[in-house]
Formats: structure tokens, sequence, C-alpha cells
């Protein structure tokens, strides 16, 4: 199984591939403490949508594991998986050890 | 015409027979590396042509086909979403299964494919979709309830998709055919297609190359301002 460390990186490589589309002016930090989702969040829609695919892809390929990140157990969460690069690995974790 | 497709990976649905078929073949003639999804075995044979028997109205299929397609190439351009079913029946007596095999086959199957294909359209910033829809679309015949619906359905879904991809340059379009004689074809009435077809603007059954003309315009590499449209042949609007 993936450890916490691994997740990130998959995550990390997600952000770096969005900021490889983006100008210096609109780059996203990469640190564990990145709001994805929210009133704070610098990612547009689409970006979060391209995200949560490659990230899906990614675990899918990395664990041989399939593991939704949109579906309602997702969504029913009460702190959002995506607040925050932290959330999201957590919660890509507690799926992954189900 | 003949290298048109040269550099192109295509995935058509339906590909066993029908207008899937002819299309698979088309863009086969003109240098395209075709990949076919049906849920039978392959009838083309051809050293660019991969078939794959997938259900497009599960998803957990489509996912395999394309895993499939990525074990063979990261690279999908074009894809037409042909797989359909029809059952023409008076909405009082349509069987249950028949209506909702409609549903997920005419619907459910190219939302799934497209959802699939522009996770590998996205990575090259480059796409072409087109579903093919109906005339029954926009005619609405009697005892075409629920397949007209899906048809009309696929340009409505189409045209949102085409909202949610343009940033991707990946274009979504619909290709409304009139009768063209195929398998499909033979299911109904041809007394009542006959009908329908003297009513239409230019009175004839679809020629394939009334098909190919408008594919070939709505997947060209010049069509990158042209989404979220649909057409319809014979003049029928």
């Amino acid at each position: 199984m993936l450890n916490k460390q691994q997740v990130e990186v998959i995550i990390f490589q997600a952000l770096n591939s969005l900021n490889d589309e983006r100008g210096p002016e609109d780059q996203i930090s990469v640190d564990e403490n990145t709001c994805l989702f929210g009133s704070e969040a610098t990612l547009d829609s689409l970006s979060l949508v391209s995200l949560i695919v490659d990230v899906e892809g990614a675990i899918s390929e990395v664990s041989g594991k399939e593991v939704a990140l949109t579906d309602d157990h997702a969504m029913s969460q009460e702190i959002s998986p995506f607040s925050s690069v932290t959330t999201l690995t957590n919660y890509i974790l507690l799926r992954l050890s189900e | 015409m003949e290298g048109l497709y040269q550099d192109k990976n295509v995935l058509v649905t339906g590909s066993r027979r029908g207008i899937g078929k002819l299309i698979a073949e088309h863009f086969l003639l003109h240098g395209a590396k075709v990949f076919g999804f049906s849920l039978g075995d392959a009838l083309i044979t051809h050293p660019r042509y991969t078939h794959f028997q997938v259900n497009v109205a599960n998803s957990e299929s489509v996912q395999k086909g394309f895993a499939n397609i990525k074990s063979v190439t990261d690279c999908l351009d074009i894809v037409i979403n042909n797989a359909g079913v029809i059952t023409a029946q008076y909405s009082m007596i349509m069987p249950t299964a028949a209506a909702q095999l409609m549903v997920n086959v005419n619907l459910l199957g190219p939302f799934f494919v497209s959802r699939e294909a522009s996770k590998v359209m996205r990575k090259k910033k480059w796409g072409r979709i087109v579903n093919i829809s109906s005339m029954a679309a926009s005619l609405e015949p009697i005892g075409d309830s629920i397949y007209a619906a899906t048809k009309a359905g696929v340009a409505t879904m189409a045209n949102i998709m085409a909202k949610e991809l343009a940033p991707l340059n990946i274009t979504c379009n619909t290709l409304a055919v009139t009768a063209i004689e195929t398998d499909m074809l033979k299911q109904l009435s041809k007394a009542k297609i006959d009908e329908v077809i003297s009513s239409l603007p230019i009175p004839r059954y679809a020629a394939p190359d009334d098909i190919f003309n408008v594919l070939d315009f709505l997947v060209s590499e010049r069509s990158g301002y042209i989404t979220a449209q649909t057409i319809y042949l014979g003049g029928v609007n």
C-alpha cells in the first residue's frame, strides 16, 4: 500500500503538471497546505478536474487500486477531501486502507 | 484524401456492422489507426484496425476498453460515438427492458466513452468527439419515444461537454443521420421508413458518403472553431 509521502508526491506531480501550463504569475504553490477547493483555492474548476483525473490515474497505476475521489463517499465527508493537499492525502490513504 | 488521417488514432463504437463499420473503414481507407468497440468480435480485418469487445452501456467495460487502448497508445484524436440500438413501439406497449437498453446504449454509452476519451485527449490538448444521432430526434416519429429522446439527449450532452472541453481544444458535435440501409434499419417497417423518407426535403436514403462528408468536416484540423453543433442530413432540422 502507498504511504503518506508517496501519495503526496502523486498530488504534487499533478499540481506541477498544472503549473507547467500556467504563466509565472499564476503558479499554484506546491506544498501540503495548498488549498485545492473553496474560496481560498487558486485552482479553477477545470484545473481541479484535471488534478482529480491525474491523481486518480496515478493512484490506480501505482497501487493497482481504483480510488474514486468524487463519489458520494468523498462528497459526504465532514471536511472536504479537497480542502488541502493534506486532507486529500489523508482521504486517499483512508480509501486505500478499506 | 488518401493520407488524410495517417497520423490520427480513431475510436469508433459499434464498429462491427452498419454505419459504424462503414465509418471505421472510411478512416482506415484514409490512413488512420482505428480502434473499434462492440459487443461482438471483429468483422474488420486490417493491419491498422484493433478491435475490443466492449459493452458501451457498462462503465467498467468501457474503462477496460480504454485501458486496452492505453496499452497500445497514449494518444486518441477522434472518437465517433456510433453504437446504438432501437426498438420502435407504441409507448403503451414498449417493453421496459427495451426502453432501458436504449437509454443505456444510446445515451449513457456515449457519455462513458466521451468521459474516458476526454481524459486521454486532454494530454495532447486536441480532440474531436462526434456523436451519431438520428433524424428521429427532430422528426419525433410515432413509436420512437425513447429512441428519439436518447438521440436528442446525446446532442444536448455533446453541447454541454463542448463547453466543458473547449479549454482543452476538444470539440464535441453531433451528426444526425437519416435512414441508411443497415442491419438496424431492417428491424423497422420499410413502409414506415419510406413514408418518413418521402417527407424529407431531400427524399432519399442517405449514402455512406453523405455521412463521411460531414464527419470529415467535423473532425478536421480546421474545425477547431466548430463545437456544440448538430448537423442533420437530408434537410431535416
